[in-house]
C-alpha cells in the first residue's frame, strides 16, 4: 500500500470511528464541569441547565457504551485532496477539543462589548421599563441596576428627571467608543439564550482620564448623580459624575438574562 | 477514558484569576472561544435529543411502514411527506440518513428531496426554539413555517418532473445505500438489542454532525468577533442588502435549524425581519455543512439545481417580508 492511502485509511478510519464519540465526550465533560463548578451560567442562560444536564447525562451513557463497542465497517478510499482536506479537519478538531477542556471559563470580554456597540439593542423595553418605573417608585435608588438606568435613560434624557437620584451600579469598564478620553461605561451583557446573543449594555460615566486609574474589563462599582454629559463627543446626552468608584470582584452571575 | 479526560479538565486551571495561573489569551481569541463554546453547549443537547429520537424511530418503526401508508395523488403525498419532520425531529444534518433509508425503503428521489428540504424547518423543536427567540414579532415564525413548507414542495415538483430521477443520484448511492439500510433494519442488526442499535446510531450520528457543529461554531465565532458590527449594521437595514447578507451568513454559519433562531437572535435589532426569515429559511436548508453530507447522495449538479432554486426563493420571500409585511 502507499503511503498515501495508508494515510487516507487512518483518517477515515478515525473520523468514522472515534471523531464523533471523542467530540461528545469532550461536550459532555466540560458540560459538566461546568454545571458541578457553578460556571455554566458563562456560555447559556439558566432556563436551559436542567435539559443541558440531563442530556449531557445521557450523552456521558452512550459515550461510555460508543467506546464499549465493537464496530466494523468499510473504510473508503479518498484521493489526495480529501485526504489533506481530513487531516486539516481533524487538526483544527483536536486543538478545539483540547481547548474546551483545558482554557479556563470567562466571561466575554470588551472586545466583544465594543464590536458590538453598547446600547444598540438586546432590552425587551416594556417588561424592562415597567420593572425600572416599579423600583423608582420604592426610592431606594441604589436598588436600580445598570439595565433598570439604562431603560430608564431610554426613554427620558431629561435632567431634572434624574437631579434627586443617586445611582449605584456595578459593571465592568469599557469606553465610550466616541469619546473614550472622557467617558466610560459601567457596561454588562444580557443574554437571551447563550453567550452568542450577549448584547453590551453600559450606564456612561463622565471621568476625564480614568484610563490611568482603571483598566477595560475592570469591575468597579460607579456611585453619583446623572448630570448633562460635559463632554460634546459623547454617544449619550447624560453620564454619572463619580463621587466614588470602589474596584469589586467579577459578580458571581456576570451576565444579566 | 472518560475518567482521564474529566482528570484533565479538573486539573486545568478553573477560572480566570486563579492563583496559579497567569494564564490569559488575547482577549478576541478568548472570545472566540467563549462564543464558539457556546454555541457548542448550546446545541449540543438538542443534537443529542435529535439522535436519540431519530434512533427511536428507526429501532422501533417496521421497515417500509411509512411509504405504505402515504397519500397516492403525488402533490398530497409530498405534502404529507413535508409534515414528517413532525415525527422526526432531528436537525438537518440528521435527515440526510433518514432520508436516504426512506429512498431505500421505497421513496422516489423527488419525494426525498422534498423530506430533506421541508424536515428542518416543519419540526417541533425548531417551532419551539424559534418561537423562544422570537415569538410572533414581525411574523418571523409564520414567514419560515410557510415558506420552508412551500420551498419544498416546489422543488419536490420539479424534480419530480424529471425524465430520469435515478441520474440525479451518485453512482455510488448504491453502495452508500447499503449503508444507509443499516439503519437498524438489516439481518446482521435484527439480533442486536435495541441499546446497542442506538449506540451505533449515536456513534454514526454524532462522526458525521459534531465535527461540523465545531467547524461551524467556530466560524461563527469568528464572523462574530472579527467582521465589524457596523459592517452588518450598514447592510442590515437595506431591504434588499439585508436578505443577501443574512443568506450569506446562513450559508457560511451552517448552524443546525432546531438551533439557529437563537443564533440570529442577535441580528434581531440590526437586521430587518426579511433578512431573518431568508436566514431561518435558506440557512435552514442549504449551507456548507449540508452540501456536503448531501454529496454522499446527490450529483453536483442535483445539488447545484436545488441551491439556486431554494436560493431564489428564500430571497423572494425575504423580500416579501422586508416590502409587504
Amino acid at each position: 500500500m502507499l503511503p498515501d492511502a495508508k494515510l487516507s485509511g487512518a483518517l477515515r478510519y478515525w473520523a468514522e470511528r472515534w471523531q464523533g464519540v471523542l467530540l461528545s465526550l469532550v461536550v459532555v465533560v466540560a458540560t459538566l464541569w461546568l454545571a458541578l463548578s457553578g460556571q455554566l451560567g458563562l456560555y447559556i442562560h439558566p432556563r436551559y441547565f436542567v435539559f443541558t444536564i440531563v442530556m449531557a447525562v445521557i450523552g456521558l451513557v452512550l459515550v461510555g457504551a460508543g467506546f464499549a463497542r465493537r464496530r466494523s465497517f468499510e473504510v473508503e478510499r479518498t484521493g489526495r485532496v480529501a485526504t489533506a482536506l481530513t487531516g486539516v479537519g481533524v487538526v483544527l478538531l483536536v486543538i478545539m477539543g483540547v481547548a474546551m477542556v483545558v482554557v479556563p471559563p470567562t466571561t466575554l470580554t470588551s472586545a466583544t462589548a465594543t464590536q458590538r456597540e453598547v446600547n444598540s439593542g438586546g432590552l425587551g423595553t416594556e417588561d424592562d421599563a415597567d420593572q425600572a418605573a416599579a423600583l423608582i417608585g420604592t426610592g431606594d435608588f441604589e436598588q436600580l441596576s445598570v439595565r433598570e438606568w439604562v431603560s430608564l435613560l431610554a426613554q427620558s434624557s431629561d435632567p431634572g428627571f434624574y437631579a434627586d437620584k443617586t445611582a449605584q451600579v456595578t459593571g465592568f469598564v469599557t469606553p465610550d467608543t466616541k469619546d473614550s478620553e472622557n467617558v466610560f461605561y459601567v457596561a454588562r451583557f444580557v443574554v437571551t439564550c447563550c453567550a452568542v446573543d450577549a448584547q453590551p449594555i453600559g450606564v456612561p460615566v463622565y471621568l476625564p482620564g480614568w484610563q490611568s486609574e482603571y483598566e477595560i474589563d475592570d469591575w468597579v462599582q460607579v456611585t453619583g448623580r446623572f448630570d448633562p454629559s460635559v463632554s460634546a463627543a459623547a454617544s449619550d446626552p447624560l453620564a454619572i459624575t463619580p463621587v466614588e468608584i470602589l474596584p469589586v470582584d467579577q459578580p458571581k452571575d456576570p451576565y444579566v438574562y | 477514558m472518560v475518567l482521564a479526560v474529566f482528570v484533565v479538565r479538573a486539573l486545568s486551571p478553573a477560572f480566570v484569576n486563579d492563583q496559579l495561573s497567569d494564564f490569559q489569551l488575547p482577549d478576541r481569541v478568548q472570545d472566540t472561544l467563549t462564543l464558539a463554546m457556546s454555541v457548542i453547549i448550546e446545541s449540543v443537547p438538542f443534537v443529542f435529543l435529535g439522535i436519540l429520537l431519530s434512533a427511536v424511530v428507526q429501532v422501533w418503526l417496521p421497515h417500509g411502514v411509512l411509504a405504505r401508508h402515504l397519500p397516492r395523488n403525488p402533490i398530497l403525498r409530498r405534502a404529507s411527506i413535508s409534515l414528517l419532520g413532525m415525527f422526526f425531529p432531528v436537525c438537518e444534518c440528521g435527515n440526510v440518513p433518514l432520508a436516504r433509508g426512506f429512498m431505500v425503503g421505497g421513496f422516489t428521489v423527488s419525494e426525498s428531496i422534498t423530506f430533506l428540504l421541508a424536515a428542518p424547518i416543519l419540526n417541533p423543536i425548531t417551532i419551539i426554539t424559534t418561537h423562544q427567540a422570537f415569538g410572533w414579532d414581525g411574523h418571523i415564525l409564520v414567514a419560515r413555517l410557510v415558506g420552508g413548507f412551500l420551498i419544498a414542495n416546489v422543488v419536490g415538483w420539479l424534480f419530480s418532473k424529471h425524465p430520469d430521477p435515478q441520474s440525479l443520484l451518485t453512482t455510488r448511492f448504491a453502495a452508500a445505500c447499503a449503508v444507509g439500510s443499516t439503519s437498524g433494519h438489516d439481518h446482521a442488526h435484527a439480533r442486536e438489542s435495541r441499546f446497542s442499535q442506538t449506540t451505533e446510531i449515536f456513534i454514526r450520528e454524532t462522526s458525521v454532525i459534531m465535527p461540523a457543529l465545531f467547524i461551524g461554531s467556530a466560524v461563527a465565532a469568528l464572523t462574530q468577533v472579527f467582521v465589524p458590527r457596523s459592517v452588518l449594521l450598514a447592510l442590515g437595514s437595506n431591504p434588499v442588502w439585508s436578505v443577501l447578507a443574512m443568506m450569506a451568513l446562513a450559508f457560511i454559519v451552517a448552524v443546525c435549524s432546531n438551533v439557529d433562531a437563537f443564533f440570529v437572535l442577535s441580528f434581531g435589532s440590526t437586521f430587518l425581519p426579511g433578512g431573518i426569515v431568508a436566514f431561518l429559511v435558506f440557512g435552514a436548508l442549504i449551507d456548507v455543512k449540508m452540501l456536503a453530507l448531501m454529496r454522499t447522495t446527490f450529483t453536483s449538479r442535483t445539488l447545484v439545481q436545488i441551491t439556486v432554486v431554494v436560493g431564489l426563493m428564500s430571497a423572494a420571500l425575504g423580500l416579501l417580508v422586508n416590502y409587504v409585511a
